[in-house]
């Protein structure tokens, strides 16, 4: 006897006036597992997009790095795979799998061509379940975090953002390096890899985005055959607001010609309902391409830098806002100067009717970009899951843009930046 | 960011689109300029680049970096979109664009709703002849390249170790000089360098336009002759025909800097390209592929699983060139060996590998992987954009890309062996250790 009900909702997206119709479905398999599908069949190909909540944050204290080791060993040995079978597998059959770790999340991308599909969850079905994480390779791929650690410290960009973190948050388990230190590594063991592994691929906290040439049907055994077996467990997110945030600047002194800026203040999480309202404001002063107030004040008009940009940079429930730059080493007193002025400019004043609307097209006209191939497609639909945005974001978003008033924006930039809080994390030989 | 230097340029090559309803169409326009059109209606979105057949190697001596500093430069505005124009509307329209520059050629994209085709040709194509270009922009611009060089090179040990070795490794021709210039010879260019430049070389017959994504095909040629085919062209790109002269000896740069804390081994070899020898370079990559891309490779099979003395080793084939191609290859030991060791241990296996480990059942995984990276290679509107784009601009034809898959079927282990032992042979290479 088998009766069973497939919660089954079809939504179609519009995008811009140009009749632009995608259709997304958002299903649930017979194990009770709900992820959103957009069948396309223009390739013959499958993408899939998906992440379990809770990412290098999880790391015990004194065992940094665990959760990035686990996921770099998920292909270095599986149940019916040794690590060499498995690559020469994935290469066959012309299969894609990748997992990372970031702090709050464990990403996976998954793709395979149509006629492997079979062979393709079937690989990601060992990684995700059967992954034995034999000693040799924990050795092997420990040698290798430890040589890219010490890449990292050779090179004055990571340092920068590194050191930036370690000093930024106060909160010691978020500005932890996700790769752990060589010294963390050391200890990590196992026990303590397979641990990490067992607690950290829960059903409850997974979302799944896929895209392709797949029909529902088969896209919903599949997605049962690689996660149907994880266990149920619920999930607080850590990070649920920030400890303190340091204020200020700290130098690193470091021989070389130019010098790197880091610097960040608090932001706002993915979930605060000001999220789309403060990302506009960011777009005007540091973000989106070559037209922000940051890039044309300090390259363009004054050549200053190369390179200059602010980003927000959200978790589920708090947020930063980071910026960096890098100029010789005495240009940094006047390039800093010239950061908090356009800070405190955006506090003061806002931004301009113009650039409101302005900011208001980008958001709108770039949604598209996102649908031009499968596996942003499948990341779209991941994302929007991971963050509750709700199954009629699609329809919602323009709405959301359209709403936001620009006395509105103003009250948040007055609210939220405040050049006095930067912190500026300053690796070179700066002459200030 | 805009501008992105190609120095190494990892973007892994084959293809193979042939026979397929999504094979792009190509036509000339009256000036000589080629047109390439590429449908994909996934999305409404267009993608548009143009791919300028120069780059740093028509530079004249002394004025290394021009090429890239005109391309910085192109953003500047012209009379009937001044200033800033151009990049507020492709952002107000929620596009994306950027540029970048290498030896054999430069190129501009933007990427953007399939509704602002014409403005978008219509900026493209202004821009090629119409700049408006001031002093002062070339005096603030010089500024943002110094920082640029100071931020890609000269803070970064392994790249100044790349830009020594290239430098050795081709003596004469221009591969041996930075795309980005040195920093002495950019601090020299001046505001007639930069015009004379752009009036000699920015012309249509120098140029190929892609568009890829949502786009109409009449559409698209009415748009092009309208606004690019009425430029007028200029005279041929220069082609300077030089080479190096064979190098027979065994050469070690070493870079040493405070900064330092993972020493990295590195051989450059100078070998053969696409364009010299399209079979041949194919079978070299397919051989590269097998021997040394990723942890699957057998240089990484016998030298990190099973030897243990790496932590990591690996190499890849760039041949997309006009003049001579380049494999890379590089190493980093677990404990502290003498690159001469290193450069040993490695030739060895690769030795070995020729002689024994490259078995016929490997050769077939690797043709089938092929195959496969052909459709994910047209995922995208960009992506085709960029393949086709290079591979004609570097002297490729449309009917070479049309072939690639036959030639792919048409190669043999045996063709792979004998590709790899002349790279075993081959004395033109430099060998490069960064440590501290």
């Amino acid at each position: 006897m088998r009766a069973i009900f497939f919660f089954f909702l079809t939504f179609i997206i519009f995008l811009n006036k140009n009749s632009f119709a995608i259709q997304f479905e958002s299903l649930k398999t017979k194990n009770g597992i709900k992820f959103w599908l957009i069948e396309d069949k223009s390739l013959p190909l499958v993408s899939m997009s998906f992440s379990f909540k809770g990412g290098s944050i999880l790391d015990p204290i004194g065992k940094d790095g665990v959760m990035n080791l686990m996921t770099s060993l998920l292909d270095e040995g599986t149940q019916n795979f040794t690590a060499s079978e498995y690559r020469l597998f994935k290469r066959e059959n012309g299969i894609k799998i990748s997992f990372s770790s970031s702090k709050e999340r464990v990403e996976g991308t998954f793709q395979v061509v149509k006629p492997r599909l079979q062979e393709g969850f079937y690989l990601l079905f060992e990684s995700i379940n059967k992954a034995r994480f034999p000693i040799n390779e924990i050795k092997k791929v420990k040698s290798q975090v430890k040589a890219s650690i010490k890449i990292d410290n050779s090179n004055i960009s990571t340092i920068a953002s590194n050191k930036f973190n370690e000093f930024f948050f106060k909160d010691k388990l978020i500005g932890r390096n996700t790769k752990g230190t060589l010294k963390t590594l050391s200890t990590i063991s196992r026990d303590d890899i397979e641990s990490i592994y067992k607690s950290s691929f829960i059903k409850d906290r997974l979302v799944i985005g896929i895209s392709g040439d797949i029909d529902p049907s088969l896209a919903k055994k599949y997605v049962d055959y690689v996660f149907g077996d994880l266990k149920s467990e619920k999930f607080k997110n850590p990070i649920s607001k920030l400890k303190e945030l340091s204020e200020g600047r700290k130098i690193i002194k470091m021989k070389t010609p130019q010098t790197t800026v880091v610097f960040g203040q608090k932001g706002l999480g993915r979930k605060d309902e000001d999220y789309f309202a403060a990302r506009v404001i960011n777009y005007v002063l540091g973000g989106g391409g070559f037209q922000s107030r940051l890039y044309k004040e300090i390259r363009e008009a004054n050549g200053l830098v190369y390179s200059i940009y602010s980003y927000l940079m959200p978790y589920e429930y708090a947020g930063v806002i980071v910026g960096g730059f890098q100029t010789r080493n005495e240009n940094v007193g006047t390039t800093i100067e010239k950061v908090k002025s356009e800070w405190k400019k955006i506090k003061t004043n806002g931004i301009t009717k113009t650039e409101l609307q302005n900011a208001k097209t980008y958001y709108k006209g770039s949604f598209s970009r996102n649908f031009t191939s499968t596996m942003s497609i499948a990341s779209l639909l991941m994302i929007v899951q991971y963050y509750d945005l709700g199954e009629d974001y699609f329809r919602k978003r323009d709405l959301i843009i359209d709403d936001l008033k620009l006395n509105e924006i103003n009250n948040l930039a007055k609210k939220l930046f405040d050049s006095e809080s930067l912190f500026f994390m300053i690796v070179g030989e700066p002459k200030i | 960011m805009r501008s992105v230097l190609f120095i190494i340029f990892l973007f892994y090559f084959s293809f193979s689109f042939s026979n397929e309803k999504t094979s792009p169409h190509l036509f000339k326009l009256k000036n000589g300029m080629d047109v390439i059109i590429i449908e994909n209606k996934r999305a409404p979105v267009i993608a548009q680049m143009i791919w300028y057949n120069f780059g740093s190697g028509i530079e004249e001596k002394g004025k290394s970096g021009l090429a890239h500093f005109m391309e910085h430069l192109m953003f500047k505005g012209t009379r009937k979109f001044p200033d800033n124009y151009y990049s507020n509307y492709i952002s107000k329209v929620g596009g994306s664009e950027n540029a970048f520059t290498s030896y054999d050629y430069t190129a501009y994209y933007q990427v953007f709703p399939k509704s602002e085709l014409k403005k978008m040709m219509k900026m493209e194509a202004d821009r090629m002849t119409n700049l408006t270009l001031t002093k002062e922009n070339v005096e603030i611009e010089k500024r943002v390249i110094l920082e640029e060089r100071f931020q890609r090179i000269e803070s970064d040990p392994s790249s100044k170790l790349d830009e020594s070795m290239r430098s050795i490794l081709f003596p004469n021709h221009y591969y041996g000089r930075p795309i980005i210039g040195w920093r002495h010879e950019i601090e020299g260019l001046t505001y007639e360098d930069v015009l004379s430049f752009y009036k000699d070389n920015y012309k249509p017959n120098n140029a190929i336009l892609v568009l890829s994504g949502d786009v109409d095909l009449e559409k698209a040629k009415k748009l092009s002759k309208k606004y690019y085919g009425k430029i007028r062209k200029g005279k041929k790109e220069k082609k300077l025909k030089v080479t190096d002269p064979d190098l027979d000896t065994n050469i070690f740069v070493k870079m040493k800097h405070s900064t330092v804390k993972q020493p990295i081994w590195k051989k450059f070899y100078r070998t053969i390209s696409y364009k010299s020898d399209v079979q041949s370079s194919i079978a070299l990559d397919m051989g590269l592929k097998i021997v040394a891309s990723g942890t699957a490779s057998l240089l990484y099979q016998n030298l990190v699983e099973e030897k243990k003395i790496f932590s990591v080793v690996g190499g890849y084939f760039q041949g997309l060139t006009k003049g001579e191609g380049n494999v890379y290859l590089y190493a980093i030991s677990k404990e502290k060996k003498p690159s001469s060791e290193i450069d040993s241990i490695i030739m060895n296996e690769f030795r070995e590998i020729i002689n024994e480990k490259l078995t016929p059942k490997r050769f077939e995984i690797e043709k089938k992987k092929y195959f496969f990276d052909t459709i994910y290679k047209k995922d995208g509107v960009l992506n085709p954009a960029q393949i086709y784009g290079e591979a004609l601009t570097v002297g490729l034809t449309l009917d070479d890309i049309k072939k690639w898959q036959e030639r792919v079927d048409n190669i043999s282990l045996n063709d792979v062996k004998k590709v790899l032992e002349e790279l075993y042979d081959n004395g033109n290479y430099v060998i490069g250790e960064l440590s501290n």
